[in-house]
């Protein structure tokens, strides 16, 4: 830092990846040869180096600077930031309505297949739509690029990290409440009997599981039990 | 002799009225001409105690001190969890490195893989002793006080230099090499700071070197030399403590930890302790040298506030002084990035070692013209 002058910074525009970016330089100057340079390097070598240490004594004397989550301690009140990457969610409206086609855009999408999707054809609609969406947290690597590709902006990443559990299944998540059309379509149905019979309620363990054929409490083989019993969230 | 005697002895009445140093030695010397044997037993137990407690001691806050210190340099907090803000996170640490396994790596150099912590601690408790924190707490007064300094921090890096060989690890030999090369160049350095306040001091002693400094700081009356003098020194101690810019001996992240890698248990923790307490040595040498050592602040010809100032006792102006200092090495560590190590070579021998020759030769010229305060 000592050489480089911030006054004499240079502009140049440089193309990266087809856009336009402003690059700027600044000249990076050479210790002084003379003698009488010699006083002035030395010169700007202290000056840099207070300059160090003027920027971290302001983050010594300013206790508000500390970014540390006392975690478990501020366990209620602790807001997780937008762009933090932890459980994926579907997004709903205030009907409780997804915007999920199944196009399967973002089974493709993912790096590691951790996302599974069953669609089906409608038997109100006759379209093809969501049955069940299987997410499974235990191999995912919240790489966003499922939340990036959707074209109906269905997704979201939740700021939900408290994943811990004692079985790994228990990771494997169904991220749709009910089968079904999407919310643009249930808005042209007029009937709501129709409409409600097109939505057929699902289970957050109500995926491809247990793998093992295990039996784990409270979550219920897809093969074995078609209908989940109301007492189970 | 009974316990009201014991009471009455000088070392626990903290005055400042009187500078004449006393250290515990000269009492025990004297206690045994004047035929008391206990006193004599009492004033060398206290020698043994005052440099064990200020090893532990010093420990405990250093370690504690610099974490937290370094958490808010870098914006985190530091230990939180053990005790109110973390005050017993030391005592927790070094509980666990005493029931942790001694590990000693396979075709090690048993022998000396085991006796380097101890050379290591043993250079610090013998730069401890001589240390003046106030005119009656010294353990002992050298008169060839700052000879010793520099020969002990000498004596320092053969533990590091054994604790690299002996561990058959070519990091560890990597780092012992670097620390051996490293305090040998600065050494000198150190000692072109030193020699400059002995000229003006007149005084190996310690003590002595405290005494002159009555008048005025040296780094007031020594003027444009003695400050030149200071950074020279602190630089150059900054470098033997193998502290950050410069702790290529250790380069957590190049070495893996460097000379102590191989180390785990109470004898790593002899190496903790033993730069944590340098650190407080090496601030302790820069005060006495040139801030004038337990000596009150004093303004001119201020009566009132010089009046003031002495009634502060001379150990708190020592420990708040030589605390300073040990802050300003933690602002270093935690705001420098390392250097390579041929930088590190190139600043002690083409731009430390002229500056301080030079420097030195200007010292003498400023001596013999009378051309300080």
């Amino acid at each position: 830092m000592a050489f480089i002058n911030l006054k004499k910074t240079e502009t140049t525009t440089m193309q990266f990846g087809g856009f336009n970016v402003e690059v700027v330089e600044a000249p990076r100057g050479a210790p002084s040869d003379t003698l009488i340079g010699m006083i002035g390097n030395i010169q700007k070598v202290f000056v840099s180096l207070l300059k160090g240490m003027k920027v971290t004594l302001s983050y010594l004397v300013r206790p508000s600077t500390v970014v540390t989550q006392q975690y478990p301690e501020n366990r209620e009140t602790l807001q997780m930031f937008d762009r933090f990457r932890a459980r994926l969610a579907f997004k709903y409206n205030e009907q409780g309505e997804h915007n999920c086609t199944g196009c399967k855009v973002c089974e493709i999408a993912c790096p590691n297949a951790s996302i599974i999707i069953d669609a089906r054809k409608g038997g109100i609609t006759k379209k093809v739509e969501i049955d069940r969406y299987t997410w499974r947290w235990d191999i995912c690597t919240f790489c966003n690029a499922c939340v990036m590709v959707c074209p109906h902006d269905a997704l979201e990443m939740t700021g939900d990290f408290e994943s811990a559990v004692y079985d790994r299944r228990l990771l494997i998540y169904n991220l749709n409440t009910y089968g079904g059309p999407p919310a643009k379509v249930l808005k042209k149905m007029e009937d709501p009997e129709q409409k409600k019979e097109s939505m057929i309620a699902r289970d957050v363990y109500s995926g491809p599981i247990p793998m093992t054929g295990t039996a784990i409490p409270g979550i219920f083989a897809l093969a074995k039990n078609e209908e989940i019993p109301d007492d189970v969230e | 002799m009974n316990i009201l005697d014991l009471l009455s002895i000088p070392i626990l009445n903290i005055s400042s009225s009187g500078w004449e140093t006393i250290t515990i030695a000269q009492r025990a010397a004297d206690a045994l001409s004047g035929n008391s044997i206990e006193l004599t037993i009492f004033f060398l137990i206290l020698c043994i105690l005052i440099t064990v407690s200020m090893l532990a001691g010093l420990g405990m806050v250093l370690i504690y001190a610099e974490r937290k210190i370094a958490g808010h340099f870098q914006c985190r907090l530091g230990p939180m969890r053990v005790g109110w803000h973390g005050t017993l996170q030391a005592f927790a640490d070094v509980l666990k490195l005493l029931l942790k396994e001694d590990l000693v790596p396979a075709r090690a150099d048993k022998l000396l893989h085991l006796g380097a912590p101890f050379l290591s601690i043993l250079a610090t408790v013998l730069g401890l002793a001589i240390i003046p924190m106030s005119p009656s707490i010294q353990v002992i007064d050298v008169n060839i006080g700052v000879v010793y300094v520099t020969a002990i921090t000498g004596l320092g890096v053969l533990g590091a230099l054994i604790a690299g060989w002996s561990s058959n690890n070519k990091w560890s030999l990597l780092g012992a090499m670097r620390a051996g090369a490293q305090l040998i160049s600065y050494e000198l350095s150190a000692t072109l700071g030193i020699l400059v306040i002995v000229l003006f001091a007149g005084s190996l002693q310690l003590s002595e070197i405290i005494q002159s400094q009555a008048e005025g700081w040296w780094i007031w009356r020594a003027h444009i030399v003695g400050i030149i003098a200071f950074f020279i020194f602190l630089i150059a101690s900054t470098a033997e403590l193998n502290r950050t810019p410069f702790d290529l001996p250790e380069g957590e992240s190049e070495l893996t930890g460097g000379f102590h890698t191989e180390y785990s248990g109470l004898r790593f923790a002899f190496f903790f302790l033993s730069e944590f307490v340098n650190m407080f040595v090496a601030s302790a040498l820069v005060v006495t040298l040139f801030f004038g050592g337990w000596m009150p602040f004093h303004i001119g010809n201020w009566e009132a506030f010089n009046s003031i100032m002495d009634l502060i006792p001379p150990a708190i102006w020592f420990a708040g002084k030589s605390a300073f200092f040990i802050f300003l090495l933690m602002w270093f560590r935690w705001t420098f990035p390392r250097m390579r190590i041929d930088q590190l070579m190139r600043l002690e021998w083409k731009i430390l070692l002229p500056i301080g020759f030079a420097n030195i030769f200007l010292a003498s010229l400023v001596i013999l013209t009378k051309f300080h305060f």
